[in-house]
């Protein structure tokens, strides 16, 4: 057993931390749950010149070739800053799908744009049954000819706003098990019948609604086998909760650190605040929620890179840290008193995001579900 | 970063997992690792052989200089060790063994000689005499006196809650040499059991096991080549055993994995109205929330055994995974309790008992579970202070 991490993934932390604390201020962060697009151009091409967003890639692609456990670091960093952007959805739910299951032509066609910074992606998969199960995708595509023509509504789909390709989980054919008949579809993001609109949300992301009307693909931008979608799927969001699950990691150790910052500088009565005992025992339990959350989103994470199954791990880093990350940034609220619960205070950015962070990809009962199952029952 | 175990560490495992299995009956539920249920009469038997098949091993003290009877074996094989003893439910995980770290620190040639060998031989055990009736948390407010005459000390006082002292042949005393500095002024004694004066009062816990003992010390002498460390110089003894019990919150961890284990084992084999409890909704959501919370106390014990590898200082990671695994130890009680329903709080012996009555002990027992050792309460108080998070004292 080795718990340390390489010079390289330490160098990495680094330098993250660094360049986002200088060029993603909370000035920014706040400007951009503002903005229709939710991201700034100009720093993501910053990022894509650092190697970011081809991290995961091969390097023929273009990209960095590093790990999933290398990657965890990096949304750590973006978690802490609260990095808005449509990072995950265009390296975890769009890129890394294409990378396993694309063909040779859909990988030399999109993979290098990822990584040079010239496309955005993302997964269309959840509908107005707001749920992560087969049964719920009725998005429909049947085809014509050598075409696929696709119609329905997805809903909560990340930055779909400004996604140059959308990776649309359809139903192409009916059966008794609905985890059949599932196929994944490239499309293009300029298709004509394409139409999104933002939907508001309490932590200022960019969630969209997604329509479809007879939206025509070719039958080459079908990613993996047709019908045989659904396998897919469960992957990516494996993929995506542990991702998602970084964020919130990195999230939460910001918010237990300017907690305990805050209980130190913050006087009352005299003294600081941070010597009473009932302060000193809240951030004793925050400090059990985010050390043992880090270790146990790093074991995930580095099974992940090794290839060792890991559905339970990733189940129960992101079971754990959707309830363990609202309890910290709660309690943090409570620490700070009525600042906190300014507008003005960093604190609030984190209280939102990690309620948002919690339904995304799997609550807590969704992937107690998932553990269940892995422990035979 | 690499999360696995080596070859050997696996073979090791695999060995003492084997070991285990040829030493308990069969169809072993497990008890809870420590003094409380060795001293069970059913148990009692059982947990002096297998003392003494550890220590003929060379297993108690695995990681110690070959002189005193151990191994010089990597911190890692000890860890698996006890892993497996507490996750078997196996009993014979000493607390001696924590006296050994403490002799080894602060101990003479000779005293190593005297008394770390028969320790890692299987052949004695000790008792841990800290708590006073007045001295409980506040450890330094000991007031068993010790006074300096000749070539001994004249111990006068008593000692409270020193579990299994009945069946200890030793026990680590601290006690005040100083009356008047409260904080300098205590001294730790190595006492032979049978000296003359000493008076043993058992007092049942709550779980109606006799495993607490009253210590009385009426003139008792001990003689000075028995005072562990300086005179006067307790505290160091102290702060240092504080340390020693790094592992204690893991032990709760892996006793709780087992019962956890059973009870889905049960849910898988029983039926309630035509259904397998375990493909109810509610059950199955209670248990991977169980899973999930012992999963991540395990995963936090992986980094404090690196910690300790790596010579990096446990404090906080050791009482974090105290608060977490005591906690845990309790909620996995209960929710056995709740699935078991009616028949949870059946005694073991009664002819409809299911899961052979461990639940009910259980819940009785891991309410000492945040006392032991340390209150939680004491251990948050570590976690936050200079050694943890370095929140101010005022
Ligand atoms: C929605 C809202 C409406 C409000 N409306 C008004 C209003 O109309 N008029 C008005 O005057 N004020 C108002 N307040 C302010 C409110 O009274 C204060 O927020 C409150 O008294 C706490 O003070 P504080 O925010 O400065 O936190 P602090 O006093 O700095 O407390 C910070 C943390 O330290 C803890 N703490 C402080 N002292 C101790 C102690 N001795 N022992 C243990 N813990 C301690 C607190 O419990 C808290 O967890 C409002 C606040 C809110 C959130
Ligand atoms: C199963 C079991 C086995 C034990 N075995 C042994 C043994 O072998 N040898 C031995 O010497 N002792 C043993 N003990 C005793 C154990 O160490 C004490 O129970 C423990 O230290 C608490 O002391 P107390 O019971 O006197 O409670 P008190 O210290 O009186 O505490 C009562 C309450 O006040 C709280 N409190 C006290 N001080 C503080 C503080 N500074 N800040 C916040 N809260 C505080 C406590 O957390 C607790 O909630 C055992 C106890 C149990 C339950």
């Amino acid at each position: 057993m080795d718990l340390s991490f390489s010079e390289e993934q330490e160098m990495l932390w680094k330098s993250a931390r660094d360049f986002l604390a200088n060029k993603c201020p909370k000035t920014l962060v706040r400007q951009m749950e503002e903005d229709e697009k939710g991201y700034v151009p100009e720093l993501w091409k910053e990022m894509a010149d650092l190697g970011w967003i081809g991290l995961p890639f091969p390097e023929k692609y273009g990209g960095g070739g590093f790990t999933f456990l290398d990657l965890v670091i990096l949304l750590e960093e973006m978690g802490r800053a609260c990095l808005p952007g449509p990072f995950i959805s265009t390296v975890v739910l769009g890129g890394l799908p294409i990378a396993k299951w694309g063909t040779e032509q859909q990988k030399k066609d999109i993979l290098p744009k990822i990584c040079k910074g010239e496309a955005i992606l993302t997964l269309a998969l959840t509908e107005p049954s707001a749920r992560y199960d087969a049964v719920s995708v009725q998005v429909k595509a049947k085809v014509e000819g050598d075409h696929y023509v696709i119609s329905g509504t997805k809903l909560f789909v990340n930055d779909a706003n400004v996604a140059d390709y959308i990776i649309v989980v359809a139903r192409t054919a009916d059966s008794a098990n609905p985890e059949e008949g599932i196929t994944l579809f490239i499309v293009d993001g300029k298709s004509p019948g394409i139409t999104t609109h933002l939907l508001r949300t309490i932590a200022g992301d960019k969630q969209c609604e997604f329509t479809l009307n007879k939206v025509k693909v070719p039958k080459a931008s079908v990613l993996g086998k047709p019908n045989q979608g659904w396998g897919m799927v469960g992957e990516i969001i494996q993929w995506a909760a542990l991702a998602k699950a970084a964020e919130m990691m990195g999230g939460a150790q910001q918010v237990l650190e300017m907690t305990i910052q805050y209980a130190k500088d913050r006087v009352q009565f005299d003294r600081p605040i941070g010597s009473f005992q009932i302060i000193q025992h809240y951030l004793a339990d925050m400090s059990i929620d985010v050390d043992s959350s880090r270790v146990s989103l790093h074991k995930a994470a580095w099974m992940l890179s090794e290839g060792i199954s890991c559905a339970k791990e990733i189940s129960v880093i992101k079971g754990w840290l959707s309830e363990a990350y609202r309890r910290v940034t709660a309690q943090a609220h409570q620490i700070h008193g009525a600042i906190g619960f300014t507008k003005d205070h960093d604190l609030e950015l984190y209280f939102r995001r990690a309620k948002a962070a919690e339904l995304f990809f799997g609550d807590a009962d969704f992937h107690r579900e998932i553990v269940a199952q892995q422990l035979g029952m | 970063m690499d999360f696995r175990y080596t070859d050997d560490e696996e073979a090791f495992r695999k060995e003492v997992q084997q070991f285990i299995n040829e030493s308990m009956p069969p169809g072993w539920l497990g008890v809870d690792p420590g003094p409380e249920e060795e001293t069970r009469e059913d148990v009692g038997p059982l947990a002096r052989q297998m003392w003494r098949k550890l220590g003929q091993k060379s297993w108690i003290g695995l990681t110690l200089p070959k002189a005193y009877g151990g191994q010089e074996a990597p911190l890692w094989k000890e860890m698996i060790l006890l892993q497996e003893l507490a996750y078997r439910g196996a009993p014979g995980m000493d607390t001696a063994i924590a006296q050994v770290d403490l002799i080894l620190t602060f101990g003479t040639e000779e005293q190593k000689r005297r008394f770390v060998v028969p320790i890692t031989r299987g052949e004695v055990k000790w008792a841990i005499g800290m708590s006073e009736p007045n001295a409980g948390s506040d450890t330094f407010a000991v007031q068993l006196r010790a006074v300096e005459e000749e070539d001994y000390f004249v111990l006068n006082g008593q000692k409270i809650w020193s579990s299994g002292a009945h069946n200890a042949n030793y026990e680590m005393v601290y006690a005040r040499t100083d009356p008047e500095n409260k904080h300098m002024g205590l001294s730790v004694f190595m006492v032979d059991l049978k000296s003359p004066g000493i008076t043993l009062r058992q007092i049942p816990q709550m779980t109606g096991i006799p495993a607490f003992c009253e210590v009385f010390f009426d003139n008792v002498r001990v003689p000075k080549e028995n005072l562990l460390g300086e005179k006067n110089g307790g505290w160091q003894v102290l702060l240092h055993a504080f340390g020693a019990e790094r592992t204690y919150g893991l032990f709760a961890i892996y006793n709780a994995k087992r019962y956890l284990d059973h009870l889905i084992q049960y849910c898988n084999e029983t039926h309630v109205d035509g259904q397998l409890l375990s493909k109810d909704p509610l059950v199955r959501n209670r248990l991977a929330q169980m899973a999930i919370e012992i999963e991540v106390g395990c995963n936090l014990g992986h980094e404090l055994n690196w910690q300790a590898i790596q010579g990096q200082p446990t404090v906080k990671t050791s009482n974090q995974i105290k608060v977490h695994g005591a906690a845990i130890a309790q909620r996995v009680a209960n929710l056995g309790m709740q699935i078991l329903g009616l028949y949870g709080p059946l005694h073991e012996r009664s002819k409809w008992v299911r899961l052979g009555g461990r639940f009910s002990h259980e819940y009785l027992s891991t309410i000492g579970s945040s006392l032991a050792g340390g209150t939680t309460e004491n251990s948050k108080n570590h976690i936050a202070g200079r050694a943890g998070l370095g929140l101010p004292k005022k």
